[in-house]
C-alpha cells in the first residue's frame, strides 16, 4: 500500500537522510538502493570558496529525479521558534516545496525537541503555508496539540538522534498509534537496526525516517536494502495482523492420538 | 563599523546604507549560478527584495546554501 504524504503517494515507506554517507557516490547508491522516495538535506553557512556545497546538491538533484521522489528540508541545529522559521522559509525558496521538517532543539546534551518552541514554530508555518512534519518526542500530548495544529503528519522519535538504540519506551509509541488513528505517523531517529523499522511498522506506523543507521553501516548500500525489506516485512505483519500473546504455552502439535501418551 | 556576512567582518562606514545585492558582492568574487537564501538579522529576506532591503552598519546577514542532512 502506498504511504501518503500531504497528498503525494509514496511507493515506500522509508524517508531517508542524506547526510554521514563515505562519500557522495554511496550516498546515491544507498538511497537508491533503498528505495525511498522522500530524502532529508540541510541549509549551511555558505563558503564562496568552497565547491562541494554545490556538488552536494547537484547529487541531491540526480537522486531525486532517479527515484522520482520528494526532497525534505530540515530545521536542524535551531533551538527557538524564530530560527526554525526563518530556516524553513529559505529552505522553501531554495528546494522550492512546502515541506519542512521542523526541528528545534532545547537540549544539546540528546538533541530532545523542545515541546513549547516546536509547538509555536509550527503554528507559524502553517498559518504561512507550510506543511510541516515535526520531529516530536514520543509525548502522546504533544503530539496530539501537532495533530490539532493541522500537522497530518508527526514524527515522534524512537531515541536520541544518531543513537542507534531504537524503540526506547514502545508502549509510547504504539499509545500515540492507537490514540491518533488517522494521523500519518513516521517514527523519527534513534533506529539503529533494520528489526526497529519492522517493529515499528508492526505497530501500525506509516513509516520510518532514518539516517545513521544506513549511512554508519559497514556496507550502506546492503543495509539500505535490509531496511526496505524489513519495512516491508513490519508492514505486512500489521495487515496481516499479529496474534494475541497468551500467558500459558499451547501446544502447536495436535495432542490427540499423541503416541506415547503418559497416562498418569 | 562592520556589516558581517557569514560570520565574517566588512567594512561599512557609520550612516552608510547598502542594499543587500550590494551586500552580496563582498561576499561573491563572481556573479553567482550556485543555489544559497539569504536572511538579515535571523529574519529571511526573498531573492525578490534584494534589491529593496538595506543594511547598515551593525546588521549581521547569513548565506546559507544545501548541504546533506538527516
Amino acid at each position: 500500500m502506498p504511504l501518503t504524504i500531504y497528498g503525494k503517494k509514496l511507493d515506500s515507506r522509508l524517508l531517508i537522510g542524506s547526510a554521514l554517507y563515505p562519500s557522495p557516490q554511496v550516498m546515491k547508491q544507498a538511497i537508491l538502493a533503498s528505495g525511498s522516495q522522500v530524502v532529508t538535506l540541510s541549509l549551511k553557512r555558505q563558503n564562496p570558496t568552497e565547491k562541494s556545497g554545490q556538488q552536494i546538491w547537484t547529487y541531491l538533484q540526480d537522486i531525486i529525479a532517479e527515484s522520482n521522489g520528494y526532497l525534505l528540508p530540515n530545521t536542524a541545529g535551531c533551538k527557538t521558534a524564530k530560527e526554525a522559521v526563518t530556516l524553513a522559509k529559505m529552505s522553501r525558496e531554495i528546494f522550492k516545496t512546502d515541506w519542512i521538517k521542523l526541528e528545534v532543539i532545547g537540549d544539546d546534551y540528546n538533541l530532545q525537541p523542545d515541546p513549547i518552541e516546536l509547538l509555536q514554530a509550527t503554528e507559524q508555518l502553517i498559518a504561512d503555508g507550510f506543511k510541516v512534519l515535526p520531529y516530536c518526542t514520543d509525548d502522546l500530548v504533544i503530539c496530539q496539540r501537532l495533530y490539532d495544529l493541522g500537522c497530518e503528519v508527526i514524527m515522534p522519535w524512537a531515541s536520541p538522534i544518531g543513537t542507534g538504540k531504537g524503540l526506547m519506551n514502545p508502549y509510547n509509541l504504539e499509545t500515540i498509534r492507537l490514540r491518533l488513528p488517522d494521523a500519518t505517523l513516521i517514527l523519527d531517529a534513534g533506529i539503529g537496526k533494520p528489526s526497529d523499522a519492522c517493529l515499528a511498522m508492526e505497530m501500525g506506523y506509516d513509516g520510518v525516517l532514518l539516517n545513521s543507521a544506513i549511512a554508519l553501516a559497514d556496507n550502506p548500500v546492503m543495509m539500505a536494502k535490509a531496511f526496505s525489506q524489513a519495512l516491508q516485512a513490519g508492514e505486512q505483519g500489521y495487515i496481516a495482523g499479529i496474534m494475541e500473546q497468551r500467558q500459558t504455552a499451547h501446544p502447536s502439535t495436535p495432542t490427540l492420538d499423541t503416541p506415547f501418551w503418559h497416562q498418569s | 563599523m562592520n556589516i558581517h556576512i557569514n560570520g565574517k567582518a566588512y567594512p561599512l562606514n557609520k550612516g552608510a546604507s547598502i542594499s543587500v545585492s550590494h551586500a552580496l558582492t563582498f561576499h561573491f568574487s563572481e556573479p553567482q549560478k550556485s543555489t544559497f537564501a539569504v536572511a538579515l538579522n535571523s529574519d529571511f529576506v526573498g531573492k525578490t527584495d534584494y534589491d529593496t532591503t538595506f543594511i547598515t552598519s551593525g546588521d549581521s546577514l547569513d548565506v546559507l546554501q544545501p548541504i546533506q542532512g538527516g
